[in-house]
Formats: C-alpha cells, structure tokens, sequence
C-alpha cells in the first residue's frame, strides 16, 4: 500500500512537474492568452510626452508677413491663361481662322483643314477670330513667321508629326497642337496633345471600333504585345516568364502565336513607352484592346479632359512579372468597364480626323469657357463632349445621358409640340386629347404656315402658346426657350392621338430618355439594284425610323439638331420636309447607337404621314418623295447610324386573354 | 488505495475553481489590459502561498480563532462515515458557502484606480494588514468553495495520515506554484509590455538622441526638375504586393546640432508630428526598414523659413538609406523665403519626392512630386457647422489680410462698384493686440468673426500672397465657399486625383477686373453644385493632417499599383452621390452580333422525360449556340449519352457536387456566349419563335434581364411591407428566370458578388433565386427587367422550386418574404416598375401572318 503509495506520489509529482515545464515553455500557451493589440504590431511613431507642448509650423504672424512680391516677372513661354487672351473670343467663344497653307499640302494636312473648315468655330476672317491656327508643314520644309504672329500669342501651332520641332521661329507664347509629345516639353494647361494619326486616317465617321461583345471572348489572348515592324504578338494567360523586352524569343515554348499585322484580338494590349511606338496605342483602342503603357515619355492625346486611367494601365516596365500578375488577377468588372471605355473613347474622339481636330478645338472652347464648360462626366461617359454641348447646360440631369449616373431620373411631365405648316382646321380633337393627359404641362403651337394664325384657340387645361416659326422644315427642331421640359410630343395637326396612347408612350420614353419613342415608323434599308440607301414606310417586320409627326423625345435633341449639325445638312433637310424627320433619325441614332422606340397605336395612322407613301398594300412601287435623302445623308455623316429594331413595347396586358377592366391601357387595343 | 487518490483528485480540482473564480471574478470583471492584473496575480500567489501554509499548520495557526464555532453547520456528508468538522476555526468563513468570504475577499482584493493604475486595496490602509487579511481569506474563500463544490473538501485534510498528509501538502503546493507561475507566463508578456510602452509614451522630445553635423558633412544636389517615376524613383523596393499597399518607414526622431552644437532647426511642430502620428498609425507604415518601398524623414520641414538650409540638407543626406533622396518623401506646405519666395522648398534634396503646398507650375513635377494644400490650424479649432447650399448676404467676399496693394486695389474697385454684395475685409488695427486678432476681420469700423464670416458669403477670394499656397484656401472651403482662385501658375492642392473644376473657380490675375462677371455667369444650380462639393473635400482631403497625409500616399501608392488605383468617382463624387449613382457594368450601347447566338442552360433535377422535350423544343432555335444541362442530382447518374435527343448543337452535360438552387447561375466554362438563357426542365410551352424573338430582345437590351413570365412587387400598406404579385396586373418588376436571357457576366456576378448572405439564403430556402437575380441585376444596372411576348398559361414556373405543389397561399408568403429579405440586404429596393412587355413589331397587327416574322407568338 504504502510502496504503491509511494511510487504514484513520485509519479503524480513528476507527472505535475513535467506539465508544469510544457505549459510553461510552451508558446501555444501564450496565444492562448487573449489577443492584446501591441503584441506583434510594429513599433510605431511615439506618442511623445510633451507633444501638447510643440509649436505649430507656422505662426498667425507670418500670415501677416505673407504681402506677395510685386507682380512676378512671367517668363516668355506659355503659361496658364496667358498665352490665350480670352478678351479677344467674345461671348460666342471660340474662333478659329486657319492660316492659308502655301504650296502643296499632304493628304493628312488637306483632312485637317476641312475638318477646321467644317467646324462650327470655324471663321473666315482673321481680325474676328481669337485663335489663329497655324499648321506646320513636314519636318524638312520650312515655315515662315506668320503675319499677326505677336510673339505667339492667340496662336496654335499644329504639328503631327512626332519630329523635333522646327527651329525657324521661337514658338514663344504659342500653344503647341502636337501629337504625342514628349512629357518633358509639354506643358499642361497650354499645349494640347494629339494623338499620333496614321496616314490613311479617315476624314469623317471611320471605321468604328472592334468591340463586338462586352466581356472577353473565353478564348480571346490575354496579352498581345507590340512588336517590330508595327505587329502584334499574342501570348497566352500563362505566359508570365515571358517579358516584353524581348527575353519571350527565347522561351523554348509555343506560347506565342503567329504575329499579326491586323488589330490585335486580345484582352491587354502591352505597349513600349518609345514615343515612335504611339501609334500603336490607337490601333489598340480600336481594337478594344486595353492599353498597357509601359512607363510613357509622352503625353497621352487630351489627357487635359479624357481621364486615361478609365480605358488604359499606366504601367512601369521595370517591373514586367507584377504587371503580367495584376493583369491576370484584375477583377472582370474592371476588365469590362476598361473594355468599353476603349470603344467610347474611340467612337466619340479618334474615329476620324474630324473628331480629332473637333476634340482639339473643344478642349480650347473649354479652357475659354472655364466654369461653364462640359464636367468630367460629360468628357468621360458616352456619348462624349463632341455630343454634349455645354451652351445647352453644364449640368449632366439636364441631358437625357446621366440620369443613371447621377441617380436621378427624367422630368414627370411633357410638353406638346404641335407644328402647323398647312392651314386648315385647328387641330382641336388633338389637342384635347393631348392635354387631357396628367402628364402634359403646356401644349406649343408652332406656327409656320403663311397664313396669320387663327386668334381663338380652344380652351384648355394646360397652358397653350402659339410660336411664329420661320417657314422652314428644320424649324420644328429649333431649340424654343418656351419649350419647358425635358420631354417634347412632337405633333403634326393631322396626328390622331388618344389620352392613353399619350400616357403610356410617355411612361416608355421616361425609361428610355435618350431615345425616340413613337407610333409611325419606317425602316431603311440597303437598294442592291442601285447600289444606295433607301427608305420605306411600308408595314415590315422591322423599322429604324419613328416619324416626328407623333413621337416623345428629349428636348436637348433640339439643341443638338440646330448647334451642332452642319449647315449643310440642315439645308438638304429643309429643301425636302420629308427629309427632317430622317435628320432627327439619323441624329438621335448618331449620338445613342440605339434604335428608337415603336409603341402602339390603336387606329391605322394614316392620315399621319401625307408627305409619306400610305400604309400596307400601296405595293412597292409608291416610294417616298426623297428617296434620295437618306442616301445623302449617310453620305454626309460617313455611315449609316441608323439601328434597326424587331420590337414593339406594348402595355403589359395587351391583346391578353384577360378581363378588359383590369387593363389600365384597354384603349389602345381597338376592338 | 482508493481513498488516497480521490482526495488528491479532489483537491487539485477545488484549487482550480478556486483560481478559475478568482481570476473570473476579480480580475476578468476588469478589462484584461488592466496593468493591475499582473500584480493583482502576484497578490493572489501570496495569499494563496499564505493559504497553504495555514492549512499545513491547522488547526493551530489558523487565524479566526476567535469567532463562534456556534455558527458552524457541519455539511452532511454523504455515506455512512460522516464526521463532525474538524476545522471548525475556520467555520466562519463556511456559513453561507459564499457570501461572507466573498464579501470579505472583495473587501480586500485589488480594484483597478484609474487615476494610477495601480492596484489600492480598498478598506485597508496599510499593505501589511492588506496582506494579513487577504491571506486569511484565502483560506476561507478556498474552504468554501471545497463546501460549495465538493461537500467532502473540508473534511479531507484532517482525515489523512500524517505522513501522506505532507506529501499532499507539497504536492499541492507544487501544483499550485506552477499553476501561478502559468498565470503569470500568461500574462507576463503583457505586462512588461504595458510597461514598456507606458515608458515609451513617457518619452520626451528633449531627449531624443543629438546627431552632430560635420561642417563638411555631404549636401545633397538641388531637386531634379526632370524626375518622373520611371525615372528617379526605385520601383524594386516596392515589389509585388498582394494587397497593392506601399510600405512606409518613418526615420526616428534626432536633434541635429552642427559643430559648435547649435540646433540646426526646431525638433519637430505640431503638425507634423501629426502627421508621421499619422502615417504610423495607418496601414501603409512599417517599422521594418529593409521592407519599406518609400521612406519619410523625421526632419521637419513643413515651414522653410525657421530652417538653416544647408544644414538641413545635410541632416538629410547622412539620412541611413538617402541614396541621393530616391523613395523618400518630404513634406512641406510653406517654401521658399524673402526675397523671392520660391514656389518649392530650397532644401537641396536630389531625387526625393515633394509633397509641398504651393507648387507652381514651374516647380512641380507633373506625376512625381504631390501638390499638398497649406493646413489651416483653424480648421482644428473653430467648428462651422455645414450650412447648406443656397444664396448668401455676400457674393463675393475677400477675407485675406495680407493682400498686395495692387489686388487691394481691385477689389476695392468691385466693392465699389457692385455695392453690397461684395465685402473686402481687412486687418483689423484698432484692436488691442492679441492671439485672437487672427479671428477677427474689420470693414471700415464693423468687426467681423473669421472663420464665421466665410459663412456669409457664396464666392471667396483666395489671392495669391507671397507664396502661392494660402491656407484660407482650407478655411473657405470648410464654410462652403466657393473659392475663387487667384494666382496664376499655382498648381491646386491634390490637383492630380481632386476635380477642381467642380469646386472653384480659377481666374487669371490679369482678369481680376471681371471676376463679378464671371462669376454672375454661373447658373445658381451650379454654384449649389460647388458649394457643397467645396466642403466635402474640406472634409474628406483638408480637415486635419491626417487626412492630408493619407490623401498624399494614396496618390502616391496609386502610382506605384496602377491597377487598383482609386477611380475619379471615388475621389470627387460626395457621399451622397456615391450612394445614388449606379454604374452600369455594361455601359457601352452595344448591340450584340446575331451571329453569335446564345447558350441555354437547363437545370434539372430528375425529370428526363420532360427535361429531353425541352431539349428539342429549344434546339430548333436558330440562334441557340450550346446546351448546356446542370445536372443536380448527386444520386442518381444522368441517363447514358445514346439516350439524350440529336440535337445540331453541342450537348453539355455539368454534374454538380450539391443540389443548390444557385448552380444554375455559375460561371461555367463551357458558356462561351454572352447571351444565356436560363430556362427550367419543365418549360416546354415556349415555342421556337417566341425564345428566338426573346433572343432578338435581349440584343437590344443586353444589360437587362429578358424574360417571360412577369411579376412584380407592390407595398402592402396593411402589413408595412413588400409583396409578391403574380396576378395579372397592368405592371411588371420581375421576370422568372424559369426562362430568361440575360448577359453571362450577371452569372459571375451573381456567384461573386451577392451582397450579404442573400446566396447562401437562397441555397438554404431552396427558393427565390430568381428573385436574387432580379435584385442583382436590378440594383447593379439601375434599369428594369423586360418582359417579352403575351401571358401564357404556364405550368407553374415557380413550382419547380417546392416541386410540384400548387401555386398556394404558404408559397406566395414564402415569396413576399424574399422580397423583403433582399430588400433589407440591399438597404433598398433596386427593382424598378414598368408598365411595358416587348412584342414583334406586327404582333396582332392587321397584316397576313405568313408574312410576320415571328408569327408563332401568344398562341396557346
């Protein structure tokens, strides 16, 4: 008993002993213990004792000192609002008169200066102008100094090519258009960078660009990199020993693919920071491949407005494994947005050398406007500062664009445009109907007609005001300051509308602000046998067009109808009415790349369209009278904008099998 | 044999509760970084130490002799051989098993004394008597316990043979020792620590270690105007990073004296100290100087004008790691000096990166150096409450006092001109002198309250003084001024991510006459605009140093990891705007080639039969590109390859590992389309032309969910929630994914990045996934669903989910309840209502329908 006693004692005692060394010595003992924050965390900055006691970097006496130094001497060249004297623009803004080219110009020059030409800044005369552009001829030709010179001021001297400047006269204060110049002569706030243009760039509209779905294709490279003799090389998404200084040719495995010399079909596209590999960088763009620039030494065209980090990656080449590895982690939703940037940016600024040379002058209008010029969104979100005009606002809910964006949504109500050209009979039923509507605010009579517009109108419960037009087609498109909502029913007298059909296009349009939404429509549609454009109205499957004679739309499509399209335009569509309405198409289609809305109408329209052939069964040989317009147009715009569309939004209920009391819409059904 | 183990056992256990409750009791009660705890600990050793002891030598030197023995209610012990309580000295301690002890050990157990921290015994005055008490109350807190918890306790020790009785003794006594000396390994570490940091907050900035400065010592070469990033600074030493977060080091703090022991500047100021608080506060610091990718001095230079130049140039180049400035980051906010007041600081300091308020565009390096705004120490000490945006008494006000005689004029000139609504303050001269003269400003005799005044005013000038930075600039902008900047050249704080544009108004000197003019040209709802975005980047990027410090190395580390770079949204849109803004991920109006059709995804569980009729319905398609079946039956194998209809397009079939609802929205693979129609195994009574023409839909709308049957959710008024309505109604919110298109990234998404726990709810429910997909979908595109083609009489689509019931009463709340559920996660409602459904152009229109394109529609 006792020696049993004994041993377990001993036992028990070295049993205690042996856990009393493990617990002891044992680490997991102490994290066992609860987490206390300074353990483990770095030795911070201290937390001085006497900190309360520190002195504050500057003392409110120095404030006083701080009388600044007479006007500081300003140094010869360009500097921020002093090189453009503002003084001379007046309250239109921008003025550009282009100084006559002696000599033999090249085709790219020829471009440019239609492009200034065609411009809406453009002006003939020098004196009234407040921007003089100068265009620089081939690095080996010499260029005189121009004649109101004045030490280059008011002055833009354009340059494409990426060639050392030449030397024949001080540029001074003048602005410098160059294409991608190098970081360390540009100078922001004054010089404008341009992108760096292929020979054969188009002049008008260009090839649009090559994005045909939003996200990667699974099977599309990851990488193409840009490589000698202006090709691309892809390589695949496990390439990542593989670098772009060259060390890839020596890799014994099959991971590149044939070099191309078509755009690059791939997700990144790595680009050299050489300035002579610039040109590269719109090639990439249009292919929808997302820029990689490998440490930069030039400016990236109009980085004064577009902000490049939403379509590229400023990478450092230094570092070739990490950038391989952060492409290849980049989250997908970054991925799509840089994706589609790309093609914004392409479509809205770069496609041709008009858009390039409208950019340039836009970003001057801009740095004239100052406070009231397009915001970054306008610059940055489709459809682009080209299409945003800032004289019609500078505040992104006033376009049918932003609402998304800027978590807001359109106006509640509309206003009726209707517009006489013919006398005859007021269009009392219309209008009634018209305004019997909740959501119409006040009803406009546009009156273009020869005759003195009839005294008495008819009594309403909205306000009615009659406008005296001018007499001419385009004249309906005319951005009226009694317009005063963001929706406009355009009307013909001879439109038969009822109130739900008002209602319920107008519910439509408040989803769709940037489109058209109407009742009477037409399609487009390629003529084989003459080789041209052609449009119809007969019944089809499809349809591209909704007539202005009964149709919802943004008033800012007012605004951009009459500012920005070119004269000429606008004269074709007035020498044939039937042709604005193909305008305003052609317009919406242009800015949004969507078709517009068709909704339903209960009675056959067809009274609606008498400048168009009427409804089913006039057979084809009843073409409309301007058949012609369309094709000219799209020759003017450079392309076709025009979208087609398969459907029609009808209400929820329509036609269905279900009692007719339950349907808010039961008008619109007929019988 | 057995009688000497169980009280071992016994023992061992009851000295465990013991401390357990002590340590519960007394200790935990307080927080566990207490510093008393340690010693507390210690305390607890002795007494218990006292304790062992007293049992050791009882009954003789316990103490309590002297209380009644009356008192004592032996514990009945259980089994025949109950014996009366030796011990009975200790019986007062035993009376109610807890109570009295534990009042008496509270009475004399440690309580933490804030102003202190040091343990004070509460009643006792001196520590003996304290250590007196509390070892007589071990004993009793140990005894009562053994009565609380182990009725035998008490009566053990006596009952033993004296021999065994020593052994026990030590035994216990070892076990004991080892179990404190555990208790304060544990907390050991803590409290050297506490003590150590205790002694490094003690630390003064008189005592910091005094670097004597060579005359001779090297000057670093003035700055290098050419330096990019690509250029002067070293990437290596950043390298890759997971979490694309720069490390940085803070120097520690010297006193650099030059050879006659003169001070080449003051320590340190305030702010910045502040500001290296700062940095070592947030995520970026290290203190691990071989790890850092960019390293800040401990030499202060936010104000040139107290430095001696030369000196401070070479503190800086004998600087551990200089390497001729690369990766080292000076702030500074006042440079240059009379005369001339240069627009960067003089210090010569090679390659190192400037952080300066002030730059001009002569001195700033575009995409190197970082162009900081001037803090205003008012912003500290005066609290101007947000006013909100709207017209004020002034609308243009200038409140700075030292203003060049020149701009003065001009001004002076406005005033006169327009009147009231211009106001130019001035110094005031007649006020006794004073620290407050600061925040005072006089017009003519009328004395004005600065900041407050800035309040009054819808436009400040912020003029250009001797230097270009001006920390009115930070004062204007906290009163929601908008301030009108003037001074040419000068490069505006944080200009490289900040919007400027959006928040001021930048005026060329030369136009200072037409300032009223210009300003009277921007649209009220503009200036509301800038109003409220001038305060929100005071308060986001010039409140306190912190925020200036923090703002100077993100744009920093934005560089250095372009991919995860913060967008320009994140920068400049305020709170608000974030919160109501929706980017669409699918942004671009982009109509989708025909050509490239679309997958169809058919989730199944068992139902062949009807599964290989949808099969053959949906392959006549045209535009159907893949099948692909999701098989999500673990117990059964998908019937066998020679089974399944000859379709012209490849056949997938995917086996899942889980019967989930949410495998039919997984990312898989072998989708190569973007379009993807999600349809169930029971829909067969969609006909070919109705899911080509939802096909032709989705095209045109490729960012929205493109679906057949509708439904929609209304508030019920009654209940205070949402509902589900399935009836036929006028409108639509929802489609069923039962058979819907919609783009493959909203699988990712829905897989990804489902907020909240809404997946995992859906899984466990085994329901309402197509609700979550209206939601997703929904809130991360701000648009509404379309709904294609006429009601149909379907086989109850959403059955499949409980499988085969009706469309009942429980399924329907069961519905409702998701709703609100996700709306709850959501924090809103993201679904929008339309009271439109897209039809074929020619649908039931008067027109012969051979000639329709889709003339198979609606029909029954």
């Amino acid at each position: 008993m006792q020696f049993w006693g004994r041993k377990s004692l001993w036992l028990a005692l070295s049993a205690s002993w042996l856990l009393l060394v493990l617990l002891g010595v044992s680490p997991s003992l102490r994290l066992a213990a609860p987490p206390r924050p300074g353990l483990g965390a770095p030795q911070g900055w201290p937390r001085w004792l006497d900190a309360g006691l520190l002195q504050s970097f500057s003392q409110p006496e120095e404030l006083l000192e701080d009388v600044p130094q007479l006007q500081a001497p300003r140094g010869e060249s360009c500097q921020r609002g002093a090189c453009l004297d503002t003084s001379k623009c007046g309250s239109d803004g921008l003025k550009v008169f282009v100084y006559p080219v002696a000599g033999p110009i090249s085709e790219t020059h020829r471009k440019i200066l239609a492009s200034v030409e065609g411009s809406r800044y453009h002006t003939r005369s020098a004196a009234e102008a407040c921007l003089l552009l100068l265009l620089l001829p081939g690095p080996h030709e010499r260029s005189p100094v121009p004649p109101q010179w004045n030490g280059g001021r008011n002055h833009l001297v354009l340059t494409l090519h990426p060639a050392p400047r030449p030397r024949t006269f001080q540029l001074a204060q003048a602005m410098v258009a160059e294409a991608s110049p190098t970081v360390d002569t540009f100078r922001p706030g004054c010089d404008v960078a341009l992108p760096l243009l292929p020979e054969a760039h188009p002049l008008r509209a260009g090839a649009p660009g090559q994005l045909r779905q939003h996200s990667p294709h699974p099977r599309a490279a990851l990488l193409a990199l840009a490589s000698e003799r202006g090709r691309w090389r892809t390589a695949d998404a496990n390439s990542s020993a593989c670098s772009w200084d060259g060390r890839c040719e020596q890799d014994p495995g099959g991971e590149l693919s044939q070099p191309t010399e078509t755009l690059p079909n791939a997700t990144f596209c790595l680009i050299p920071g050489h300035r002579s590999d610039a040109w590269r960088f719109l090639q990439a763009l249009q292919a929808g491949c997302i820029p990689v620039l490998l440490s930069p030494l030039w400016e990236l065209p109009f980085s004064e407005r577009i902000d490049w980090t939403k379509a590229t990656i400023i990478a450092d080449e230094r570092q070739p494994r990490q950038v391989l590895a952060a492409l290849q982690e980049m989250p997908l939703a970054r991925v799509l947005s840089l994706r589609q940037q790309t093609q914004f940016l392409w479509a809205a600024y770069f496609s041709s050398v008009e858009k390039v040379i409208h950019t340039m002058l836009e970003i001057l209008q801009a740095r004239i406007l100052g406070a009231s010029a397009q915001p970054w969104l306008l610059w940055n979100s489709p459809p682009g500062a080209l299409l945003a005009l800032p004289t019609y606002s500078t505040h992104p809910q006033d376009f049918p664009f932003y609402h998304l964006q800027q978590g807001s949504s359109p106006e509640g109500r509309f206003s009726a445009l209707i517009w006489v050209e013919a006398p005859g009979q007021p269009p009392l039923k219309l209008i009634e109907a018209v305004a019997a509507s909740q959501h119409c605010a006040q009803i406009l009579i546009l009156w273009s007609s020869e005759r003195p517009s009839p005294p008495r109108w008819p009594e309403t419960s909205v306000p009615l005001t009659v406008l005296e037009g001018r007499r001419k087609a385009s004249d309906r498109f005319f951005p009226y300051s009694a317009i005063s909502t963001d929706a406009i029913l355009s009307l013909d007298p001879h439109s038969s509308l009822s109130t739900s059909e008002v209602d319920f296009a107008f519910g439509v349009w408040q989803s769709f602000p940037e489109r058209m939404v109407g009742f009477v429509t037409w399609s487009h549609f390629w003529d084989e046998a003459r080789g041209s454009w052609g449009y119809t109205a007969e019944t089809a499957n499809e349809f591209s067009m909704v007539l202005t004679t009964a149709a919802f739309y943004h008033r800012y499509y007012h605004t951009l109808f009459t500012r920005s399209l070119p004269k000429a335009l606008r004269t074709l569509a007035d020498g044939s009415p039937a042709c604005v309405d193909v305008l305003m198409n052609f317009l919406v289609a242009a800015v949004t790349k969507l078709p517009p809305i068709k909704v339903p109408q209960a009675k056959r329209h067809h009274e609606a369209a008498p400048r168009a052939p009427a409804g089913p069964g006039s057979g084809p040989e009843s073409q409309p009278p301007a058949r012609d317009c369309v094709d000219q147009l799209a020759a003017e715009f450079g392309h076709m904008p025009l979208v087609t569309s398969r459907l029609r939004l009808d209400p929820v209920l329509f036609k269905d099998p279900v009692s007719v009391q339950r349907k808010k819409y039961r008008s619109l059904e007929g019988r | 044999m057995h009688s000497v183990k169980l009280p071992f056992r016994k023992v061992v256990r009851s000295t465990a509760l013991v401390m357990t409750r002590l340590r519960l009791r007394e200790c935990y009660k307080w927080s566990v970084e207490s510093p008393c705890l340690g010693l507390q600990l210690l305390s607890l050793g002795q007494r218990l130490k006292r304790a062992v002891r007293c049992i050791a030598s009882a009954p003789r030197t316990c103490p309590g002799e002297t209380r009644s023995p009356a008192v004592l209610t032996p514990p009945v012990q259980q089994g025949a051989k109950a014996r009366p309580l030796p011990h009975a000295q200790c019986a007062p301690c035993q009376t109610p098993p807890g109570p009295r002890a534990c009042a008496l050990f509270q009475a004399c157990s440690c309580r933490p004394d804030p102003g202190r921290g040091f343990l004070q015994p509460r009643r006792s005055s001196t520590r003996a008597a304290v250590a007196e008490e509390c070892g007589e109350e071990a004993v009793c807190v140990i005894m009562c316990a053994s009565v609380k918890y182990n009725i035998r306790g008490p009566a053990l020790i006596p009952r033993m043979k004296t021999k065994h009785r020593i052994y026990y003794i030590t035994l216990f006594s070892i076990v004991l020792l080892g179990l404190i000396a555990t208790g304060m390994f544990q907390f050991w570490p803590h409290s050297i620590e506490s003590s150590s940091d205790w002694s490094v907050e003690k630390r003064s900035i008189r005592d910091v270690p005094v670097v004597r400065l060579p005359a001779d010592s090297p000057i670093p070469e003035r700055g290098d105007l050419s330096c990019r990033m690509h250029t002067c600074f070293d990437v290596y030493r950043c390298g890759f990073n997971p979490k694309n977060k720069i490390k940085v080091y803070i120097y520690s703090l010297k006193k650099y004296v030059d050879d006659f022991g003169v001070p080449v500047s003051d320590t340190i100021s305030r702010e910045y100290n502040e500001l290296l608080t700062a940095i070592s506060d947030s995520d970026y610091y290290t203190d691990d100087i071989n790890r850092a990718c960019l390293f800040v001095p401990s030499i202060d230079v936010l104000n040139q004008s107290p430095l001696r130049i030369k000196e401070t140039a070479q503190a800086l180049a004998q600087l551990s790691r200089w390497d001729r400035g690369t990766n080292h980051l000076l702030f500074n906010m006042l440079p240059g000096g009379p005369p001339d007041y240069n627009t960067a600081l003089d210090v010569p300091r090679d390659r190192a990166l400037l952080a300066g308020g002030g730059f001009s565009t002569w001195t700033y390096r575009q995409g190197y150096d970082v162009s900081i705004p001037v803090y205003s120490p008012l912003s500290a000490e005066v609290d101007l409450p947000e006013k909100g945006p709207g017209p004020r008494r002034y609308f243009l006000l200038s409140s700075q006092m030292a203003v060049h005689p020149e701009f003065r004029e001009e001004l002076e000139a406005l005033q006169a001109k327009h009147g009231e609504s211009v106001l130019v303050l001035h110094q005031c001269t007649n006020l006794s002198e004073g620290a407050l003269s600061v925040r005072k400003r006089c017009h003519k005799h009328q004395v004005f309250h600065y900041p407050q005044v800035l309040q009054e005013a819808t436009f400040c000038v912020v003029l250009r003084g001797a230097r270009l930075g001006q920390a009115a600039l930070s004062d204007v902008l906290q009163a929601g001024c908008v301030p009108v900047v003037i001074a040419d050249s000068y490069i505006l704080p944080f200009s490289e991510v900040l919007d400027w544009k959006r928040a001021s108004v930048v005026v060329p000197e030369e136009k200072m006459a037409d300032v009223y003019k210009i300003l009277q040209s921007i649209p009220q709802r503009q200036i509301q605009e800038m109003q409220r975005q001038a305060r929100w980047f005071w308060e986001a990027y010039f409140q306190s140093i912190k925020a200036i410090a923090l703002a100077t190395l993100q744009i920093i580390n934005d560089r250095i990891y372009p991919y995860a770079a913060i967008s320009y949204e994140e920068w400049n849109d305020p709170p608000a705007v974030k919160w109501s803004s929706v980017s669409n991920p699918l942004f671009l109006p982009l109509i989708p080639p025909q050509s490239q059709g679309f997958t169809a995804i058919v989730l199944t569980y068992d139902r062949v039969e009807s599964l290989f009729r949808v099969i053959t319905e949906v392959s006549k398609v045209p535009s159907l590109s893949k099948l692909l079946v999701v098989w999500n039956n673990q117990n059964k194998n998908p019937p066998e390859e020679s089974l399944w209809p000859k379709i012209r397009v490849p056949l997938k079939v995917v086996r899942t590992a889980e019967n989930k609802l949410s495998n039919r929205f997984f990312p898989y693979d072998e989708i190569e389309t973007e379009a993807v129609l999600a349809i169930d195994d029971d829909i067969i009574m969609l006909t070919s032309d109705e899911l080509q023409f939802g096909y032709e839909v989705w095209r045109e709308f490729p960012d929205r969910l493109v679906g057949y049957p509708g439904r929609l959710h209304l508030w019920d008024h009654e209940m205070n929630k949402w509902k589900y309505e399935s009836e036929w109604t006028n409108e639509v919110s929802m489609v069923l994914t039962g058979a819907a298109f919609y783009h493959k990234y909203f699988n990712y998404l829905y897989t990804y990045k489902m907020p909240g726990d809404i997946k995992n709810w859906v899984d466990a429910h085994m329901n309402c996934e197509d609700i979550a997909m209206n939601f997703l979908v929904a809130n991360v595109t701000g648009k509404a669903v379309i709904k294609v083609t006429p009601r149909k009489k379907f086989k109850c689509p959403e059955c499949t989910a409980i499988d085969g019931l009706s469309l009942d009463q429980t399924h329907m709340v069961e519905r409702s309840e998701c709703i609100n559920k996700f709306a709850s996660v959501f924090g809103t409602m993201p679904l929008k209502v339309v009271e439109h459904r897209a039809d074929p152009v020619l649908y039931k229109d008067d027109f012969p329908e051979k000639l329709k394109s889709f003339p198979n529609i609606g029909s029954l």
